[in-house]
């Protein structure tokens, strides 16, 4: 052993033992500290009360649940007799339906008795307020499209007025001769016209109890026609309807190009040519405009109800612009049903399809279509434009 | 830069407005999908004026009936779910009863017998839930014994005015007629109407009978006979049943003839020397002309509807196939391209379309196919279908089925020319070859 292996072997020594001390040391509090213990999980606390035997074997016997069971009479099965169905192989005839006697019947079970409740003290009384019978029917003309919240009737009230509580009176101090009339004296009144005396209801007849006047109570000044659309293609025909707004729009360039004077003059010019040269601007529909999922409703509606089978060939090539006007009952109006345009065929192809798109507006819409009510001004005027294209034989 | 902004401003604003006015207008929805199916129509009997018309007003009912849902783009509904019952013919219809039953269409009618013995019919078209009548309500006068023709001109305008095209029902059928073993089959020429009916023999079985074509008039029919044993055409009067046999040339063999439209000019195929042309022949005069000189088969021709084209089978491509050239003749173009072997065009009369037999795989197809062969379509698909004739408005396509076996027939099938209503036609036995005639006057 050299003389640095022995130096090492004497530090080795001395430190080995302070190490293993101290790891020892570590080892030891993580196993018994509680290093690698876990929590234990979380448990309720309960009370007990340590009893004796015999009052156990007490509570025991008190305890009637198996002697219940053992009391229940368990009906007995209805012995053969003579209303038991004769099995006979040969017989077609339906067994009769007859039934064990009542006196094999067995007897209900008992019923335990709930405990009676205790009556809570009521802060309402349990009979029901008398409710005024209702007003006459009256065969309401005209759909409530909005019913208002109904208002609360008023009490009754006592047949005669009654006379205002007098002022508070009190002595006065200083003592004042009577006032009496003059004889002598004339009062001039100023003539007055002739009153109806004051009278007083016996009653007081609220909104609520009042019959509803059956007439409308408004009439909404009709709406104008929507303004016939351009024919689609520029191929079309001429129809009957002939689009106004296109022709007036060519006009419409021309002012436009007048020089402003100011800025502001600018933007009102430019305002108003996309106005169409101050015309107004068509009115507007009431009500927030339909979502895609309920025009796709009505398109599909409409769709069921639209046979192509019998068309020709060429009614098969024509596309029909149609409009409607709906009623609110969201049924059509099938008088006022006009094709607006088309394009694709003759005259008469384009008479053919438009039939047929009559036929699938009526069909469908004998029922009504499923529109929301409160939308109606945004589907009172329906424009559909039946396009048979992939409709075609290919 | 104030100016600018501002202009910016009216620009955005002036893209916007738009849409806002749009908002302003009536819904605007586009219907691109419907339904494909029978229209529900009712025909209830008609109303006899007289006790000798009750038989009268319910055949011919009955009749009218058969012919709209023989189309398959009706559907009868049937009398026994009727609410309403026609007693009048002038009383107003009760729109609410027939809607109820989902009747779309509504033929009323009324038959009186009048002192010359002729059936007098009155007929009204009703758009049931339109609640209109279609048109105006029709006359018709025929004999007692032409009460069907009646029926099928009643029919055909009501085909007419749903559908906005021609009808077929007053129309017939020339074919030949088969009976017999397959090995021995006795063959003859017959003509009936469309449906079946009035089926009357135009020939006896004594020689062998093929390919019978209707005159553009309906009143002749060209067809190909046997008789000399070897195959020679004939020209046959329908009404009083005389045939004569059209000149031909010694030691040749004509077959597959076809009127011109104008009914003057047959066109048909002469094989002469082992190789088949087609000609075309003035039946008054007698006069051929040669159309075609190439060395391969060309046969099976047909006009088109104006009569200045043809369409024709030929095998100069190494298979048979469908070519097109003028009426003169001249070079031809090929319009079918399609895997098989094509035959027996015919020219629709609408002009638009060319129907044909086709052989593929082993089947045979009843097809259309447009004049430049595009869009082909196989309406059918058997073990053996062929010889294809077009309705007189062009829907439909009448041709010969035949089954396979030794106990196998020939029989007379329809189909639409959208591949629906495959329908077999009555007939007494076996039919083949037919031929549809035109509209009857």
């Amino acid at each position: 052993m050299t003389v640095g292996a022995a130096r090492g072997a004497d530090g080795v020594n001395t430190g080995q033992i302070i190490s293993g001390a101290g790891h020892l040391a570590v080892i030891g509090w993580a196993l018994f500290g509680g290093a690698f213990r876990s929590d234990p999980p979380p448990f309720e606390v309960v009370e007990a009360m340590a009893i004796s035997s015999e009052d156990y074997a007490a509570i025991l016997a008190a305890s009637s649940a198996p002697e219940a069971v053992a009391n229940v009479n368990t009906p007995e099965p209805p012995a053969p007799g003579e209303n038991a169905p004769a099995l006979a192989s040969g017989a077609d005839s339906a067994p009769a339906q007859s039934q064990p006697a009542a006196n094999a019947a067995p007897p209900p079970d008992p019923v335990p008795t709930p405990p009676e409740p205790v009556p809570a003290p009521a802060e309402v009384t349990d009979t029901a307020p008398e409710v005024a019978p209702p007003a006459e029917d009256v065969a309401a003309l005209v759909p409530q499209v909005s019913p208002r919240p109904q208002p609360r009737p008023a009490p009754r009230v006592a047949p005669e007025p009654v006379a205002p509580s007098e002022p508070d009176v009190r002595v006065d101090d200083v003592a004042r001769p009577e006032v009496a009339p003059d004889a002598g004296a004339v009062v001039e009144e100023a003539p007055q016209e002739a009153t109806a005396p004051e009278e007083a209801a016996t009653e007081i007849v609220t909104e609520a109890e009042r019959p509803r006047d059956p007439a409308p109570t408004a009439s909404p000044r009709p709406r104008a026609r929507p303004a016939p659309r351009p024919a689609p293609a520029p191929e079309a025909a001429p129809t009957e309807a002939a689009p106004t707004e296109t022709a007036a729009r060519p006009e419409t360039p021309q002012e436009t190009q007048a020089p402003p004077a100011t800025d502001r003059g600018a933007v009102s010019d430019a305002l108003a040519a996309a106005l169409g040269q101050g015309t107004p601007t068509p009115e507007r529909p009431a009500g927030p405009p339909l979502t895609a999922g309920e025009k796709d409703a009505l398109r599909v509606a409409v769709q069921r109800c639209w046979n192509v089978g019998s068309l020709s060939s060429e009614a098969l090539a024509t596309t029909v612009v149609v409009t409607v006007r709906m009623f609110e009952t969201s049924k059509p109006d099938t008088s006022s049903i006009r094709m607006l345009s088309h394009s694709g065929g003759s005259a008469e192809a384009a008479r053919q399809a438009y039939e047929a798109a009559r036929r699938a507006i009526i069909r469908c819409g004998n029922d009504g279509f499923d529109l929301p009510p409160e939308k109606f001004g945004q589907w009172r005027d329906i424009e559909m434009t039946f396009n048979p294209e992939r409709m075609r034989i290919k | 830069m104030m100016r600018s902004l501002l202009t910016l401003i009216a620009a955005l604003t002036l893209w916007g407005l738009p849409a806002m006015a749009q908002q302003g207008g009536p819904l605007r929805l586009e219907i691109t999908e419907g339904v494909i199916e029978p229209m529900p129509v009712a025909v209830p009997d008609f109303v006899a004026d007289t006790p000798a018309a009750q038989e009268f007003a319910r055949n011919i009912a009955r009749v009218i009936a058969a012919d709209l849902t023989g189309t398959g783009l009706f559907r009868e509904i049937p009398a026994d779910a009727h609410i309403s019952r026609i007693t009048s013919f002038e009383s107003p219809v009760q729109f609410a009863d027939w809607r109820a039953i989902n009747a779309q269409v509504m033929v009323t009618g009324a038959v009186n017998v009048d002192g010359a013995g002729r059936v007098v019919v009155r007929f009204r078209i009703y758009d049931v839930f339109a609640g209109q009548e279609l048109g105006q309500g029709q006359q018709l006068v025929g004999q007692r014994d032409g009460w069907r023709r009646i029926a099928h001109k009643v029919a055909d305008q009501v085909y007419a005015r749903i559908t906005g095209e021609g009808g077929y029902f007053d129309s017939r059928v020339v074919f030949v007629s088969e009976s017999g073993p397959k090995n021995q089959r006795a063959k003859r020429l017959a003509i009936m109407d469309y449906d079946g009916a009035n089926l009357q023999f135009l020939t006896d079985a004594a020689s062998l009978v093929l390919a019978p074509r209707f005159s553009p008039t309906g009143d002749r029919v060209l067809y190909t006979s046997y008789e000399t044993g070897f195959p020679r055409i004939y020209v046959l009067d329908v009404a009083s049943v005389g045939r004569r046999a059209l000149p031909t040339l010694e030691g040749t063999m004509a077959f597959a003839p076809r009127f011109a439209p104008d009914g003057r000019t047959v066109l048909y195929s002469l094989t002469q020397g082992g190789n088949t042309d087609l000609y075309s022949m003035d039946i008054g005069s007698g006069a051929s002309t040669r159309l075609t000189t190439a060395p391969s088969i060309e046969t099976a021709p047909s006009y088109s509807p104006d009569g200045r084209q043809i369409v024709f089978e030929s095998d100069r491509s190494g298979t048979p196939q469908l070519y097109i050239m003028s009426a003169s003749g001249g070079e031809a173009r090929r319009i079918s391209f399609g895997e098989g072997r094509y035959g027996t065009p015919v020219w629709s009369p609408r002009g638009d379309l060319v129907a044909f037999t086709k052989q593929s795989k082993g089947r045979f197809h009843i097809g259309v196919m447009r004049l430049d062969g595009s869009e082909e379509r196989l309406l059918t698909a058997s073990f053996l279908d062929e010889g294809p004739t077009w309705a007189p408005n062009g829907r439909v396509i009448m041709f010969t089925r035949e089954t396979q076996g030794a106990q196998g027939e020939a029989r007379l099938y329809s189909v639409d020319i959208t591949g629906r209503n495959l329908r077999q036609v009555t007939t007494q036995g076996g039919a083949s070859d037919p031929s549809w005639g035109p509209l009857q006057n």
